[in-house]
């Protein structure tokens, strides 16, 4: 009597996939939170040391953060339940998913190693050439356009200086004025050889839709003693020039000649946030 | 080397900044799997296709998710059985007809209303234009990725068998994750040792719920994950090998700079929550009109989101919405630049 076959019902087959979960130790499971765990380790490096700045737009720090544990948190709850319960269905939709799940897996688990094995770069002048400098910014209606005028010239940075000459474009009113600028060397060629821009980049939202603005540097010798990429601090006296656009025909424009020029390392916030 | 470093970085970038989006959409689509029910979602739905698709149009303000989000919404709403036609409109209408972006767009462009104003009728009309085209096309089935459509094959048989109380289909069940949400009938599990320490909303779920969530999560995070890697990488690629400059130096004359801004809007992949303010930085070499069709087209269509879109859509319905989406956006910008 003992010995009959239970009749098979649903909860006597389920104990028979469990019977069959315990005997191997269920990999794809695992590699799922492997996979999570690399993405939020990832997204918490670039929180930590900062190379968020070179990714994304700081605005977006709390979300990257956020990210990062939440993805860490859905793995150790997962564990904690496979772990716990004994009748753990996990994942049996496998053979229906869109994409293998193993291809899946690797591509993600391979960018996240990636990620954390190769640092992200600053933006180089050889993007900054191909996405076109721009001597035009625009001002959202927040900011009111006043507002320029209450930082001394000395203590204006790059985009302050950019912004200062779209409110008002006519470059004689700055005549004389001292300047003290970082940025990085980017050789236009349509530019005299005794010239290069002082540029940075300035970012809306990541470092993909980074845009570089610029200031002409005018030198007495060939410019090409300062190699493209080098961060400079220049310290001159703002002056109205004659130089050439890329339609070939003369514009006035202002530029900043030198009196000092230091080279400094890469700062660690390359990037000018759109909203500074 | 340098120029495969700075894609590098442009993949990353692109990838971080759409993984909180992304699992945003997810934890979305997951909540709605369990929380929603569907056969009352559809009768809650307008029959009507015009009317279906305007309300799928306008579901995206309540779910604040731009484009990266938003697919995964879509896939869910899809096999809850909502017609097409209402699912493409909340697909291609979510990431503008949102608080955020509406708010993100009114500060970048606050001086010129018109544009604010113009991007929501614009998208709003081309969103709900298409989900009633779609929404000819009563059986999701024929418009969907082979393997989702299986997927919704085994869903939708197995909601009927559910129906019968049909015992012998129940192993069936179990092949899928989301299978789980309506078998009241599987054995539960008497652990309850996380209810305490979860949020209000999952702890009214009991565990084996909880289980399937975190399951679809992981699921949809896999799967949709690697599309986005795909299509980020592609995005990156295109962005360091093929000058912006190209181009934006296409555009002369109204309909050129239209097309040179779509172009654009298709490479960049930029997130709809901040394309606005991206738009300004070209506001003064390129007419409203021109900016108006970045804005519009941008949010639907970008190499980023067409990995994704690709687990859900047949490659050639994907053609379809993205042939229908230029063309409307071409029309209703040049149409506007000319009466501007």
């Amino acid at each position: 009597m003992l010995n009959k076959p239970l009749p098979t019902t649903k909860k006597n087959r389920t104990l028979h996939i469990i019977k069959g979960k315990r005997k191997k130790p269920n990999w794809s499971f695992w590699l799922d939170n492997v996979v999570l765990i690399s993405w939020g380790c990832l997204l918490l490096k670039y929180a930590v040391t900062g190379e968020y700045k070179l990714l994304i737009h700081p605005n977006y720090f709390w979300l990257v953060v956020i990210t990062g544990i939440f993805l860490l948190l859905i793995s150790i709850v997962r564990s904690i339940l496979f772990v716990r319960s004994s009748n753990y269905a996990s994942d049996s939709s496998q053979h229906l998913t869109l994409f293998p799940a193993k291809f899946s897996r690797t591509l993600l688990l391979g960018v996240a190693l990636a990620g954390l094995i190769i640092s992200p770069n600053v933006l180089t002048s050889k993007i900054a050439l191909q996405r076109g400098v721009t001597e035009n910014l625009p001002l959202t209606h927040s900011q009111p356009e006043s507002f320029v005028a209450t930082i001394k010239p000395e203590e204006r940075s790059l985009i302050d200086w950019v912004r200062t000459l779209n409110a008002y474009p006519e470059p004689d009113a700055y005549q004389g004025q001292p300047a003290k600028i970082i940025g990085f060397v980017l050789h236009l060629p349509e530019l005299p050889e005794n010239y290069f821009l002082l540029s940075r980049f300035i970012v809306t939202c990541c470092a993909v839709d980074a845009y570089p603005i610029g200031i002409p540097v005018q030198l007495e010798g060939n410019s090409s003693i300062y190699p493209s990429d080098i961060w400079l601090e220049i310290t001159g006296t703002m002056a109205t020039v004659n130089l050439p656009s890329k339609d070939h025909q003369n514009q006035r424009k202002l530029a900043l000649v030198p009196t000092e020029i230091k080279q400094i390392p890469t700062p660690k916030d390359p990037y000018f946030k759109s909203d500074q | 080397m340098s120029q495969l470093h700075n894609a590098f970085t442009l993949f990353l970038s692109l990838l971080v900044e759409a993984m909180p989006f992304l699992l945003m959409g997810v934890l979305v689509s997951s909540s709605l799997l369990l929380l929603v029910d569907e056969r009352k979602l559809i009768t809650k739905i307008p029959s009507n296709p015009f009317l279906g698709a305007l309300v799928g149009s306008c579901v995206g303000f309540l779910f604040p998710v731009c484009e990266c989000g938003n697919v995964p919404v879509a896939r869910r709403l899809l096999l809850k059985g909502v017609s097409p036609g209402v699912a493409i409109a909340f697909l291609l209408a979510a990431p503008t007809i949102n608080p955020v972006v509406i708010w993100s767009t009114w500060v970048a462009f606050g001086d010129q209303p018109r544009i604010v104003i113009f991007r929501v009728i614009f998208s709003l009309a081309i969103a709900t234009i298409i989900g009633c085209i779609f929404s000819v096309q009563k059986n999701a089935k024929t418009l969907l990725q082979p393997n989702l459509a299986r997927r919704f094959n085994v869903l939708v048989n197995g909601r009927s068998r559910e129906f019968n109380k049909n015992q012998e289909s129940q192993p069936l069940l179990l092949q899928s994750g989301t299978f789980l949400l309506g078998t009241s009938g599987q054995p539960q599990k008497m652990e309850a040792l996380l209810t305490e320490t979860l949020s209000p909303v999952v702890a009214l779920a009991n565990s084996s719920k909880f289980q399937s969530f975190l399951d679809n999560v992981v699921l949809e995070l896999r799967e949709l994950g690697g599309m986005l890697v795909i299509g980020s990488a592609i995005a990156a690629i295109i962005q360091v090998f093929i000058p912006r400059e190209i181009v934006l130096n296409l555009s002369h004359d109204t309909i050129s700079s239209i097309i040179a801004m779509m172009l654009l809007a298709a490479i960049v992949s930029i997130c709809s929550t901040v394309d606005s303010f991206f738009a300004l930085s070209f506001a003064a070499t390129f007419n409203s009109g021109s900016l108006l069709a970045f804005l519009i087209f941008g949010p639907t269509i970008d190499i980023k989101a067409i990995g994704l879109m690709a687990s859900v859509f047949k490659p050639k319905i994907i053609i379809y919405i993205f042939v229908i989406v230029a063309q409307l956006t071409f029309l209703s910008t040049f149409i506007y630049s000319y009466f501007s």
